[in-house]
């Protein structure tokens, strides 16, 4: 019993980190209709630009995380220029290939600019104000200050973007494109300033997933081809567009893949996730929570 | 008639090119025949039918596995191995296929990642049947033999040449065919609109599905060819930048155009040659190729050709 606890925190811990990566995903289909494949590249980014910000420029841990954001986003808003801006006026499969092959250059990018061996981020959380106060030890469930860092930061970034959607007008804009793209166009929506929106939002929420899983797990120039991945397994399974079933979904599978490395095999972990998304897809080829498509 | 002579012609071209050549030319001339295999295949599938597929490093890394596994275990040649790697990468491809009915773009795209990613896990990690990392060797290729005479044999590197050169002259006359039968008309029906196709009684499931098989056929014939040549087999030869860079390969020469996708073959797989010392750099120019291609000419080279010719 005391096991399956820990195995359930650590399970929400990893968790968080697809909810971060797959809402950004989920965001920038649902209003521009694009589908990122190099989605998983913004989370080796940011987890790159938390080495450069932590273990090279010694910065604390909040200064850190706002050098990350800023560098996400900078990158996201030139994949939107890439991505999105010229392939506007085609239909949704132009974006899969050239984000594809972005993902595929900024791999290997990565690879020889950064050397293949994984590296690790020395972020030390148990020094930060207000973290350092809360206990590692929750009854049987031992967290560390680097992984109880990760969810809090979920938590936060994730309400943060429910205000912003909610209760501004920018976030009414994001909303009304990701409805009906031509009304909101025709009621003075600018599209051009929501699509970077939405690409610099989502890039900063996988940057902030890769800096912080770099504290626990490494980072090296492939890690986001598993992240991407699992992140569309998340997107699938909580309905493509739907940021509340992502959140809902990504915790989810953290919990799955937690639970099948510890009582069924370590090795199927990372095959679970997508075993159950073909499933789901064979059974709901919309997704478990998408609405059907209108038929022609 | 002017396209068969060109065929002709560049057939006969390669046929005579190893003896001016030495070992190392030859090799890449090699690495070019198995790239055309597969981009031609990836072609049919996506180019003809409009059916996203990243998993073609899968499909080529199963027929390669077929080889060497039957090579290991049977003691088989490659007479035998280039059938079973069709057959086997086939029967793989009707079960990916087969999710395909139901999915389209994105969705199927994200499926085949998926499963060219448990594909290599599974090669990867399976060390008892597949030889994990490290993975397996073949025994050399014995020559052809039938009732016990020797007619033709593949020990030397222009033997081996001129045999994987028949295969891929066959491979592209059967896609050849396969395009222009009633069959791949059917393709680029249900590729222009599945609805329609659909409504004036064509049967898409069977489209659909052969489609996918004859793209996973040739790609595993790619594959067993590939193994024979390297002698060996790792889980690292087949890895989804292995399909980047064949949808690189079509993209570049024009998806659903049959001459597109083999020029883009040629020439993507001569780019390492000539960067020489930033060799190290194919894969982000690979990378680039995608997205600008996607970007400015997506109906690629030689459909960029045809349109500016056509005027």
């Amino acid at each position: 019993m005391d096991l399956l606890l820990q195995y359930l925190a650590n399970g929400i811990v990893t968790g968080s980190t697809y909810v971060l990566v797959a809402v950004g995903l989920t965001l920038i289909f649902g209003i521009l209709g694009v589908v990122n494949f190099a989605h998983g590249e913004f989370y080796m980014i940011g987890g790159y630009a938390g080495i450069l910000a932590i273990n090279v420029m010694h910065l604390a841990v909040l200064p850190a995380i706002l050098l990350v954001l800023a560098v996400a986003a900078c990158v996201g808003l030139g994949a939107e220029v890439i991505l999105h801006r010229p392939m506007k006026n085609r239909d949704a499969t132009s974006s899969i290939v050239s984000s594809f092959g972005l993902a595929v250059a900024l791999q290997n990018a990565a690879l020889i600019v950064m050397g293949p061996q994984p590296q690790r981020l020395n972020l030390d959380a148990s020094k930060m104000p207000l973290l350092s106060d809360l206990p590692t030890e929750i009854g049987p469930v031992f967290l560390p200050h680097q992984r109880m860092l990760i969810p809090l930061t979920t938590v936060v970034l994730i309400a943060a973007l429910y205000v912003v959607l909610r209760y501004t007008w920018t976030g009414r804009s994001l909303r009304a494109m990701a409805q009906h793209a031509t009304v909101a166009r025709l009621c003075g929506v600018h599209v051009e300033r929501v699509a970077l929106v939405t690409f610099a939002t989502g890039a900063a929420l996988a940057g902030i997933a890769g800096m912080l899983m770099s504290s626990v797990f490494l980072v090296y120039p492939i890690v986001g081809n598993m992240i991407a991945l699992k992140a569309f397994t998340v997107v699938i399974l909580g309905g493509m567009g739907n940021v509340a079933g992502a959140a809902g979904a990504g915790i989810l599978l953290g919990v799955i893949e937690s639970l099948t490395s510890a009582y069924i095999s370590n090795s199927m972990r990372d095959i679970v996730g997508f075993v159950i998304v073909i499933g789901v897809l064979l059974l709901r080829p919309n997704g478990l929570f998408g609405k059907a498509v209108e038929r022609s | 008639m002017k396209k068969y002579i060109a065929a002709l012609a560049s057939v006969a071209l390669l046929a005579t090119a190893p003896l001016g050549l030495g070992g190392y030319e030859i090799s890449v001339l090699l690495m070019i025949l198995f790239y055309v295999i597969l981009a031609l295949g990836l072609d049919l599938v996506t180019g003809y039918c409009g059916q996203f597929s990243f998993a073609t490093g899968a499909f080529y890394g199963i027929g390669a596995y077929t080889a060497a596994i039957m090579n290991r275990d049977l003691g088989t040649s490659i007479w035998l191995h280039l059938p079973a790697g069709a057959i086997v990468a086939g029967s793989f491809g009707l079960m990916l296929g087969i999710p395909a009915l139901r999915l389209t773009g994105h969705f199927l795209a994200i499926v085949t990642i998926a499963f060219q990613t448990i594909m290599y896990l599974a090669i990867s990690q399976w060390t008892s049947f597949t030889g994990g990392q490290v993975g397996l060797s073949l025994r050399g290729t014995d020559p052809l033999r039938i009732f016990g005479i020797e007619l033709f044999e593949l020990g030397t590197l222009k033997s081996y040449y001129w045999m994987t050169l028949a295969v891929t002259a066959s491979c592209v006359l059967i896609a050849w065919r396969l395009v222009n039968s009633r069959l791949g008309r059917e393709w680029i029906a249900i590729r222009d609109d599945e609805t329609l196709a659909s409504a004036v009684g064509l049967n898409t499931t069977f489209g659909k599905l052969t489609a996918f098989v004859a793209y996973a056929a040739l790609a595993g014939i790619a594959g067993v060819l590939t193994a024979h040549s390297l002698r060996g087999v790792t889980p690292d030869d087949f890895t989804i930048w292995i399909s980047a860079t064949v949808v690189a390969m079509m993209v570049l020469g024009g998806r659903g155009t049959f001459v597109g996708p083999i020029i883009g073959a040629i020439l993507l797989a001569l780019l390492p040659e000539f960067l020489g010392r930033y060799a190290e750099y194919k894969m982000v120019i690979y990378g680039v190729v995608l997205v600008v291609g996607m970007t400015f000419v997506p109906e690629g080279l030689v459909g960029r050709f045809r349109r500016s010719t056509a005027r």
